[in-house]
């Protein structure tokens, strides 16, 4: 296991409306597979847009609004897009 | 066994119907897609029927089949499917929509077609779809819907150039406005003229292990596609997340290929067909901005709720009393009419003052569908799920299990059903459990009739909310402590587990249409009617022929020498410490086979009890028969025992045995026995 994964940034992280790019996520695949076919998959972008009111995030995955629990948010690693290009 | 929940939920065709007459069976065509991509709103725009919808992913849970008539006296037989993201089958109502497809449902053949129906708002997730669904080989046509609000929000796609790079038929079209059926019929025309296959060409060989395989530990994976290969032979999920997550990360890695490489493809092709997605709908971020605001949000939520209460007793008072004034008049009347024949009581005193009693709800009934379709075809209940979900975690639950529980207050039987949504067995096995604690409105007009006669009504807060809504909402609020409750007490012991995450797709805000209200309000007003016509004209005739017998010189016996008036004497010390007599005591028994049957029962007796006096209605008469204290051990009783047995049939079916339904009916009996004894002796 490679121990610089603790060092990525997680969507947990990310402020509200900053486009990130997912790099992967940490669960197990029977929890990861409803992500995937819903869109959230490596590589693509999610940009939180609101939270409810109990701090779960509301995530922009093309197009659609996705809820998801801040638990698995905190699974999800994430990039800037600025690195990205860089 | 049929399916239970003809009373509940209108329903589509007979599965007979698949038989086919002389020429063979019709070509069967199924309806597939992502979950509130329009599936069913397409379907009873092409059969004529009307399957619920509602702006929520995962309204639909059963295959439901129906007819689409064509030109020449042809036709297609069409089976709307539950929405799927993939085939892995994770939920139950994803393996009905895979059993389908692979030609393992029972009764049913393989599909001779498919409508592939898409949100093309967005696209490009839900195209993912497109490529193990063409890998069936069977006829498919593309119906990217919704294409209006694509368009609207600043979108397009060029659906000849996908028709191209598909290599498959693609339309456009907005299922709700009708726009672009005609072409769907044009394909389904194509189908018919192509005729049913034969059933032995119809059955892929699938050599691949099934679900029902005892040696498949994961029966999560399907066999649909290419694609799957790696991921069937992955190992079966871990029975315990936290202490498996590490090791399990060794499988990530075909599971993720799979859908990035399919992502990829999904991509080049969006890219060649020019869509532009949309931008988010400005609606649905200033709505979202206010009902999942962290202060309003909440609050929101609980103004709407005490409004629909208002609403059921403030808004339908004047017509119930029109309604039970009609009743007994239009009973003397009747009366007068009629000779003093043997059959004039059982026409006036059971069957009119019996179904008449229980029809006089129907305006409540009514303003609580009108409520709860407002909230569906909104997408406002998609967001209570999300501001639900953390109170369920605690609980134990998640909070798609709120959308089950919700629905529940119209009725168990489609709440049990949609907790087939619920991936957790365990979860799923809680959610049915509790889901008959919500107030269904079978007992509404049970509350009703028993508010209107016990509690004076008084202003509480203004013109917001009355005494009687507010006795009505708390007894709401007393099935939900007694569901959240059980959930946590399930939870701890029998359930144990938790661990499921929590998804919800929340869809862009709908104006509810007219049309979609009007429809929901008269096929609810059908169901009602129907089992007032049915079920309780049943139960009132057997009550009836019971109170005339024995016959004592030729005449009717006083009530409490009756065949019915000795039977409740002899269950009347069970049930005299609840402060309920015998009369009360046959309505409870009565009201096993569906909760506002009692309403019926009392008007039958009360009216052959006092078929000399003048009418004065049913609320008069129980408070010559009840106490405060017994009024309020009855609500406590309806609110808590599981009397209703469409109910425990569905449970039996949805959890494969009789432990479930068993101890789920001793366990509420139990608990309304305890409450209603605790509340009559404390009142």
């Amino acid at each position: 296991m490679n121990l610089n994964h603790d060092a990525e940034l997680r969507l947990g992280q990310i402020p509200l409306r900053q486009t990130v790019q997912l790099v992967r996520i940490d669960l197990p695949a029977h929890e990861m597979e409803p992500l995937l076919e819903r869109g959230i998959l490596p590589g693509c972008e999610l940009c939180p847009v609101r939270f409810s009111p109990w701090g779960d995030p509301v995530l922009l995955v093309d197009g659609a609004l996705i809820a998801l629990r801040r638990e698995i948010a905190g699974c999800l690693c994430v990039k800037h897009l600025s690195a990205d290009a860089a | 066994m049929s399916v239970p929940t003809a009373h509940c939920e209108p329903t589509g065709l007979d599965p007979a119907l698949i038989e086919g007459g002389p020429n063979g069976r019709p070509p069967l065509v199924a309806l597939i897609g992502p979950p509130n991509s329009g599936k069913s709103t397409l379907f009873n725009q092409l059969t004529g029927l009307r399957q619920k919808v509602a702006n929520y992913p995962g309204v639909t849970v059963e295959k439901h089949l129906g007819r689409a008539r064509l030109p020449g006296h042809r036709e297609v037989l069409i089976v709307d499917l539950p929405g799927v993201n993939g085939f892995s089958a994770r939920t139950l109502d994803e393996r009905v929509t895979r059993d389908v497809l692979e030609g393992r449902a029972e009764g049913m053949p393989t599909p001779d077609a498919l409508l592939l129906i898409v949100d093309s708002t967005r696209l490009e997730t839900q195209l993912m779809l497109v490529e193990p669904v063409l890998a069936l080989s069977v006829p498919t046509l593309l119906v990217l819907n919704m294409t209006d609000e694509l368009e609207r929000r600043g979108g397009s796609i060029d659906e000849q150039k996908l028709a191209t790079e598909l290599g498959v038929e693609v339309i456009r079209a907005n299922a709700r406005a009708g726009i672009g059926v005609d072409r769907v019929r044009a394909f389904l025309e194509g189908v018919a003229s192509r005729g049913a296959a034969a059933p032995s060409a119809l059955k892929r060989a699938t050599n691949v292990p099934h679900m029902e395989d005892p040696a498949v530990e994961h029966p999560a994976t399907g066999d649909l596609a290419e694609d799957f290969a790696e991921v069937r032979h992955a190992p079966a999920p871990p029975p315990n997340i936290h202490e498996t997550r590490a090791a399990s990360r060794r499988i990530e890695l075909p599971v993720v290929d799979v859908f990035v490489n399919r992502r990829g493809r999904v991509r080049v092709v969006s890219q060649k067909a020019a869509f532009r997605p949309p931008l988010p709908s400005k609606l649905t971020e200033r709505l979202d901005s206010i009902f999942l605001h962290r202060v309003w949000g909440p609050i929101l939520f609980v103004v709407v709720v005490a409004l629909v209460f208002q609403a059921i007793f403030a808004g339908a008072t004047p017509m119930i009393d029109l309604l039970d004034s009609a009743v007994s008049t239009s009973g003397e009347w009747f009366k007068t009419m009629m000779p003093d024949r043997w059959y004039r009581s059982l026409l006036v005193d059971g069957v009119w003052m019996g179904v008449g009693s229980v029809v006089v709800f129907l305006p409540q009934i009514l303003i609580l569908f009108l409520f709860l379709g407002v909230l569906e075809d909104s997408g406002y209940m998609a967001r209570a799920a999300v501001i639900a979900d953390r109170s369920m975690y605690r609980l134990g639950l998640q909070g798609r299990a709120f959308l089950p529980l919700l629905s529940a207050y119209a009725c168990a039987v489609p709440a049990i059903l949609a907790a087939r949504t619920i991936e957790d067995e365990r979860d799923r096995l809680a959610t049915i459990f509790v889901a008959p604690f919500m107030t269904c409105s079978a007992r509404l007009p049970v509350y009703a009739l028993l508010i209107k006669a016990f509690v004076p009504e008084k202003r509480l807060l203004g013109p917001f909310l009355g005494t009687q809504a507010a006795t009505l909402l708390g007894l709401y609020i007393l099935g939900a402590l007694a569901a959240i409750f059980t959930a946590f007490v399930l939870k701890r012991t029998l359930l144990k587990g938790r661990g499921a995450s929590f998804m919800m797709e929340l869809p862009p805000y709908r104006l509810p249409t007219l049309r979609s209200l009007g429809l929901r309000l008269y096929d609810r007003s059908k169901i009602f009617l129907q089992r007032a016509g049915s079920i309780i004209l049943l139960v009132t005739l057997i009550l009836w022929g019971l109170l005339q017998f024995p016959r004592q010189n030729g005449a009717p016996p006083a009530i409490d020498e009756s065949a019915l008036g000795r039977i409740g004497h002899v269950i009347e010390p069970a049930i005299a410490p609840l402060g309920f007599d015998w009369q009360i005591g046959i309505g409870l028994i009565s009201s096993l086979a569906a909760r506002e049957v009692i309403v019926g029962t009392l008007g039958t007796i009360y009216g052959v009890e006092n078929a000399g006096e003048d009418s004065v209605g049913l609320q008069a008469r129980l408070k010559e028969h009840l106490d405060f204290g017994g009024a309020v051990a009855l609500l406590v009783f309806f609110a808590f025992a599981l009397q209703c047995t469409s109910t425990i049939a569905v449970m039996h079916r949805e959890t494969g045995g009789w432990k479930w339904p068993a101890l789920q009916w001793s366990y509420m009996l139990g608990l309304a026995f305890i409450g209603a004894y605790i509340a009559n002796r404390v009142l």
